[in-house]
């Protein structure tokens, strides 16, 4: 049961690479803004906690927006709650290494 | 769901306006820096620069500036603005008093056309003025940004109050100080005390953001804020009482001001982790570089220093470099990164989930941005060169430089603004 729910989390991490930050046109998994992605069997219930770059960035609502929607089309049948969370802050360090690239080398 | 800062978005209605009338008020003074150049190896005080002056701080800067931080406040303050529904008459009070008053300038009429301008632009900034303090009042987010864009609003009032006032003593000579002295004290309030302190509080916000940069140095800026208002009372008093030590003293106190946000900007850039830029932030780091010219030509002119011209070539050429240059500069930059989003966000917003292959970047053609920039920068070279060799040859065609900016600038703002929703069988 575990390996399912790590496997599904994992589709569903893929599957946010849809969400792009039209800012940095990076998309918020490469940018490292998905914290968590947790199914809870049964209360058949995704809790998504994700960050932003920055606490004024005027793009939070859409982008939350989007990850409700992908989350919830993806699993049919399951309430999704996304949560921002500002805890622990976003650091560059949660970037990969497509992201980097993305934005570009000194 | 957290309350995040684009829930408080306007609707485009408010913002575009400003952009539309500004982008046009900008090409309208970029063309008559072309069409009459000799205004610009003259003296400072003559209808003509008056009249191009105030069309460009008020008609451009301010117009930008205003539609611009209806958009802002709310990301900044994480509040919606007091009253949206406001901004529409401070709009129209704007543009028609910036259009009387230029209108009055150019042909020194100093009677009823003057006197409905100020009236106009009076209720224009009281009517934002207040819009922006109810907003704020309740406010718990904005540090920095929220004191000096507050402090930047006084001195939006201050300058229009002495503007009246400067109106009134053209007409009827009441006040015992000189009136070019009065000139500087109303053009430094509104060019520093207005303005700079503006882009520097939303660009502690916007350029951490823009440039990506983590964890930026928010606290350095603060000493700035005690440098730029004492300083800037202590230069007006300094005016007014004809004293030339505290003129230099305030003025000495607001270089040092803006010394710590270029440095701010300079470590901004530096430590920024999006390292390819996009044109609004090539623009923008053209624009900072600009920003070290006036305070060279400020300090030989306070301390009788050595210029590279007369006295009066050198105090148009300051003037230019902060009005046409550096201000300039930064909202051509800074308005792909505001207006295309607001639009964008309005007509895509619905699409949530759905793939989106039309990004704010698309809305706008970026080799005209290019072009945009690179004739201003030969346009602005070529001003500054022609007022210094007083050649009203070599201003013309750096006008005709500035005004090719102009062009490309208006055809990008209103691509923007008429933008149609591509849909996604479009390919985008």
């Amino acid at each position: 049961m575990r390996q399912m729910e790590d496997r599904a989390a994992q589709d569903l991490r893929e599957k946010l690479k849809l969400v792009i930050d039209p800012e940095l046109m990076v998309n918020i998994v490469d940018l490292g803004l998905v914290y968590r992605i947790a199914y809870l069997e049964e209360s058949r219930r995704i809790e998504l906690d994700i960050s932003l770059t920055t606490r004024a960035c005027p793009l939070g609502a859409l982008i939350v927006a989007d990850v409700q929607h992908i989350a919830e089309e993806a699993n049919p049948g399951w309430r999704v709650d996304v949560q921002i969370v500002w805890d622990p802050p976003w650091t560059p360090e949660l970037m990969s290494e497509a992201a980097r690239e993305a934005l570009g080398r000194a | 769901m957290q309350q995040v800062a684009s829930q408080y978005a306007p609707s485009p209605e408010v913002v575009v306006p400003f952009f539309g009338a500004g982008s046009l008020f900008y090409l309208a003074g970029c063309l008559m820096i072309g069409l009459y150049p000799d205004l610009f190896v003259g003296h400072y005080f003559s209808p003509g620069l008056l009249a191009i002056t105030h069309l460009l701080v008020l008609g451009w800067v301010t117009m930008i500036i205003m539609g611009a931080l209806s958009q802002l406040i709310p990301v900044i303050l994480e509040r919606p603005l007091h009253a949206e529904v406001w901004m529409r008459p401070v709009f129209l009070c704007l543009l028609l008093g910036t259009l009387l008053l230029a209108g009055s300038f150019w042909h020194f009429y100093l009677g009823t056309a003057m006197w409905l301008a100020s009236v106009l632009l009076l209720v224009a900034a009281v009517l934002f003025a207040v819009n922006v303090f109810l907003t704020a009042r309740r406010a718990e987010a904005g540090g920095i940004a929220r004191d000096f864009i507050l402090s930047a609003v006084v001195w939006l009032l201050f300058t229009v109050l002495i503007g009246v006032t400067l109106a009134l003593n053209l007409r009827f000579a009441f006040l015992p100080v000189d009136h070019l002295e009065l000139l500087k004290l109303h053009a430094h309030a509104g060019l520093v005390g207005w303005v700079m302190q503006l882009i520097i509080g939303v660009g502690s916000r916007l350029l951490p953001m823009f440039f990506l940069v983590h964890d930026p140095p928010l606290r350095s800026l603060q000493p700035a804020w005690y440098l730029l208002n004492p300083g800037l009372l202590l230069a007006i008093i300094g005016l007014w009482t004809a004293q030339p030590a505290l003129v230099l003293s305030g003025a000495l106190s607001l270089l040092a001001g803006i010394g710590i946000f270029l440095r701010f900007a300079v470590l901004c850039y530096r430590r920024r982790l999006k390292k390819r830029l996009d044109p609004g932030m090539r623009q923008t780091a053209l624009a900072f570089a600009l920003l070290v010219i006036p305070p060279a030509l400020l300090i030989p002119l306070l301390t009788g220093g050595r210029l590279p011209a007369s006295e009066e070539n050198a105090i148009v050429g300051y003037g230019s470099a902060i009005i046409i240059g550096f201000f300039s500069a930064l909202i051509l930059g800074q308005s792909y990164k505001t207006l295309p989003f607001i639009v964008w966000l309005a007509k895509y917003r619905a699409r949530i989930g759905r793939s989106r292959r039309v990004f704010p970047g698309d809305l706008y053609s970026t080799p005209l941005a290019h072009a945009q920039m690179w004739s201003f920068a030969a346009g602005f070279a070529l001003l500054m060169a022609g007022i210094f060799l007083v050649k009203s040859s070599i201003v013309r065609i750096g006008g005709l430089g500035l005004s090719l900016s102009a062009i490309c600038y208006v055809v990008n703002i209103f691509t923007i603004i008429f933008h149609k929703v591509k849909d996604e069988a479009d390919g985008g």
